[in-house]
């Protein structure tokens, strides 16, 4: 088929589209770099179309008082802890109600998907209470715990259905072979399940290292801090002061940002298999 | 091998969500010994509490409109990148960035953008020759909250997309031949084969967006903390701000209140998407 002039229109069209919204994705993220390395002294209207002075003082005097390695090292921790919960508690939940179907199983499998609708946001109050009796405000392995509850439906969900889809056979054969179901799970089926694992990882990573709505609430002292409450209390302190605001943002955005990116293949098959499981 | 997941889930979950309620037929302030039952004063409180049913008709506002407007741009940008496009794994790329990011962190970035005087858009709009349209949206009670709204589906119209996307690809590109040598053209094959067979896809998206959107929070706090007045201020935000202000008991019928906002709707879109999907 020979192209007409009416192909090539469409097809620049196209061209011209997905510019014009990867600019618009990016057009926040440029201004945010060149408030953060441009001069104090330069006034922000000073045109966003010309180069900033790359100026590292904003993003050193922003570092030393925004308390932000502690919040890095903070978020850190409880992602990773956070993802050993989710992966260790969801795929075994996940496994025992997909190979076991037995009236409890389908019971707690129900409830997990019921609450799948209900926002952490409205247990947040109740669980002030229930914290401070464990004594669990401002301490990083309460965080921990609180968001991977949060977190465990979908996780469970997604765990269950990939392990459904499943073939039991190696199983069986090793429990012939003279293993117990358990150590089947964790030796031959847990291996098995790195596609869902990735999905349930990158989901919850996301969650993890960007909450805030937990976070504001059970961490109050600084020393606890993760980065989104770093950034708030950041900015309350410098409002005035944009160019600090905004390289603290840009240092609290990096982190996630470089790991997407290096990731980025995995983060965007994880994404796409985890919404086709669901 | 459930029990670890359950017991965790029953203590950080389920046992809050049972205190819950029974917390939101007391009066108690969260400090003092004294809990008096009131039965469901709380909840008559509401109804008349004007800021209260105010953060209700925000969050509805926000949690409509947001994931609507996600979701057709969404659908948009996947229908673009699901195109036989050079450089089209970047532009997806470069596309779901803005919604790694934080809500709070993004909200302070486009803060920095808007900024009243010497903000960045100001300048792209004078560039663009219609700098005079600028004005400083957020401290307007009205565009405020519009504000926040354009802002968030701008945030995470590239998540919605991978969505679509993922649903676009699973789709066998046999039906879209077959039917376009009978005769149809792109956007019959797009409203009789696509969508139809999207409607998975389109569930998931709706249906996570209107959760989390009715339940918003972060992504109002950096833009607006809920100004100008209480102009912005959405139910989580209130819920918040009641149980630091001592009003634990109201402030957790509150959340009941809007647990069941999020249910009415979310199981609504469910069982009417469910009629509609259909299976190859």
């Amino acid at each position: 088929m020979k192209k007409t002039w009416k192909d090539h229109i469409s097809m620049s069209a196209r061209y011209i589209l997905m510019l014009f919204i990867c600019l618009i994705a990016l057009l926040p993220f440029y201004v945010l770099m060149f408030v953060a390395f441009n001069d104090k002294s330069r006034p922000l209207s000073a045109g966003v179309f010309s180069l900033p002075d790359f100026t590292f003082d904003n993003i050193i005097t922003a570092w030393n008082s925004g308390g932000m390695a502690s919040a890095i090292a903070n978020s850190v921790i409880i992602t990773v802890c956070g993802l050993v919960v989710v992966v260790i508690l969801g795929a075994s939940a996940g496994y025992a109600i997909a190979r076991f179907p037995n009236k409890f199983h389908k019971a707690i499998f129900t409830m997990f998907l019921c609450c799948m609708m209900v926002p952490g946001i409205i247990n947040t109050i109740p669980l002030y209470v229930i914290m401070r009796d464990i004594n669990g405000i401002n301490k990083l392995w309460s965080m921990i715990l609180l968001l991977s509850a949060n977190r465990l439906p979908f996780c469970i969900f997604l765990y269950t259905s990939f392990v459904q889809a499943m073939s039991p056979d190696i199983e069986h054969a090793a429990i012939i072979d003279g293993c117990t179901p358990f150590s089947a799970f964790w030796r031959i089926t847990f291996l098995l399940m790195k596609p869902i694992n990735s999905t349930v990882i990158i989901t919850s990573c996301i969650g993890f290292w960007n909450n805030y709505n937990q976070a504001v609430f059970f961490l109050q002292r600084r020393s606890v801090y993760t980065i989104p409450l770093a950034m708030a209390t950041f900015y309350r302190e410098f409002t005035t002061e944009w160019n600090l605001v905004a390289a603290a943002a840009f240092m609290g955005a990096l982190p996630i940002i470089i790991v997407f990116l290096s990731l980025q293949k995995y983060f965007i098959k994880g994404l796409a298999e985890g919404a086709v499981k669901g | 091998m459930a029990v670890p997941a359950l017991l965790l889930f029953v203590m950080f979950f389920i046992y809050p969500l049972t205190q819950g309620i029974g917390l939101s037929l007391t009066d108690w302030d969260g400090f003092s010994p004294s809990k008096n039952f009131i039965g469901l004063a709380n909840f008559q409180r509401f109804f008349t509490d004007k800021r209260a049913v105010a953060a209700v008709q925000h969050s509805i506002q926000y949690g409509f409109i947001v994931p609507i407007g996600m979701n057709i741009l969404g659908f948009i940008y996947a229908l673009l990148l699901d195109q036989k496009l050079v450089g089209k794994n970047v532009a997806r790329v470069v596309v779901y960035l803005p919604a790694i990011v934080s809500s709070l962190i993004i909200g302070y970035i486009w803060k920095i953008v808007l900024f009243t005087d010497g903000g960045a858009l100001k300048d792209i709009m004078t560039f663009l020759g219609v700098g005079h349209l600028f004005r400083s949206w957020l401290s307007y009670p009205q565009e405020a909250m519009w504000v926040v709204i354009i802002i968030n589906i701008w945030q995470h119209a590239g998540s919605v997309m991978i969505i679509y996307l993922a649903g676009m690809q699973s789709i066998p590109q046999e039906l879209f031949e077959s039917s376009t040598i009978d005769g149809a053209n792109y956007w019959q094959n797009l409203f009789n084969i696509t969508m139809p067979l999207l409607i998975p896809a389109i569930k998931i998206n709706v249906i996570t967006n209107l959760i989390n959107s009715l339940a918003v929070y972060d992504s109002i706090v950096a833009l607006t903390e809920g100004g100008p007045g209480y102009a912005t201020e959405s139910v989580s935000m209130l819920i918040y701000r009641l149980s630091y202000g001592s009003h634990t008991g109201y402030a957790t019928a509150i959340a009941l209140i809007l647990l069941v906002i999020i249910m009415i709707p979310t199981l609504f879109v469910f069982s009417a998407l469910n009629k509609k999907s259909v299976e190859i």
